[in-house]
């Protein structure tokens, strides 16, 4: 797994590839909340390379989706493969993690 | 099919792409597959993570089967019983602030799966999962 984190103004755009499982779900937590806590708040995750997701993953993304809610921050992803989305919405976190097309909706999302 | 893997995190993702290899070399389309490997995925990351006391290596064997047109998986183990049946229901409903993180994993094995099966006897468990191959899960 890779991860980018990159900035778009306030945004903060997070791209992560390959698999989010219990192997590698610990190195996104390792990068994404030390940012919240430093007081960012807009957040974007590009998952355009992102070919698989497990629990392990969906548990980081919770974590950090409830310490943004806390700050009045967000996080919104972009560019998910179906099976990835699929388990999402099994999950029930549709409603928690709104998804973008591309990119450029996803920035929109902030503005 | 049968592979044996050691509990430990990384070796998690081998015996996953061997699942893989073995459902493309059936023919089942990749839905089906992600579904195999996730929720196979699922079952071996709660064995590894909480099923043990002890620092010692522990063999866990998974084995592979094709039985009146259903996809079966079997994952037998020596760590702590756990049926999953009794596992706590994920909190789906509840506002994110009280919302508890947990029980996401065996959600997502049971919608993925038609059915689950634990048996637990002389110190080893047994999870039994079984999915049906519908005409339309192959790829060709």
């Amino acid at each position: 797994m890779d991860i980018k984190i990159e900035k778009d103004g306030a945004i903060n755009i997070i791209s992560v590839s390959d698999r989010l499982d219990s192997n590698t779900a610990g190195d996104l937590e390792k990068k994404f909340i030390p940012k919240i806590d430093a007081g960012e708040t807009q957040f974007i995750l590009d998952f355009a390379e992102l070919d698989y997701i497990s629990s392990a993953g969906l548990r980081v993304l919770l974590h950090a989706a409830k310490k943004l809610n806390q700050t009045d921050g967000q996080v919104v992803l972009c560019c998910v493969k179906d099976e990835v989305k699929e388990v999402f919405e099994i999950a029930g976190l549709a409603p928690i993690f709104p998804i973008y097309a591309d990119r450029d909706g996803a920035i929109s999302a902030f503005y | 099919m049968e592979i044996r893997i050691a509990n430990r995190i990384p070796e998690i993702e081998q015996v996953c792409e061997k699942i893989e290899d073995f459902g493309k070399s059936i023919g089942l389309d990749q839905k089906f597959i992600f579904a195999l490997h996730l929720a196979l995925d699922e079952i071996l990351t709660n064995i590894i993570s909480y099923g043990y006391d002890d620092k010692k290596t522990h063999e866990i064997i998974v084995n592979l089967a094709i039985d009146k047109g259903s996809l079966v998986m079997e994952i037998e183990d020596d760590a702590h019983p756990f049926n999953p049946d009794q596992a706590p229901q994920p909190d789906l409903d509840t506002p994110l602030q009280q919302r508890k993180i947990g029980g996401l994993g065996i959600y997502l094995v049971r919608n993925l799966m038609d059915s689950l099966r634990y048996e637990s006897s002389h110190g080893k468990n047994k999870l039994t999962l079984m999915k049906q191959i519908k005409n339309d899960d192959a790829s060709n």
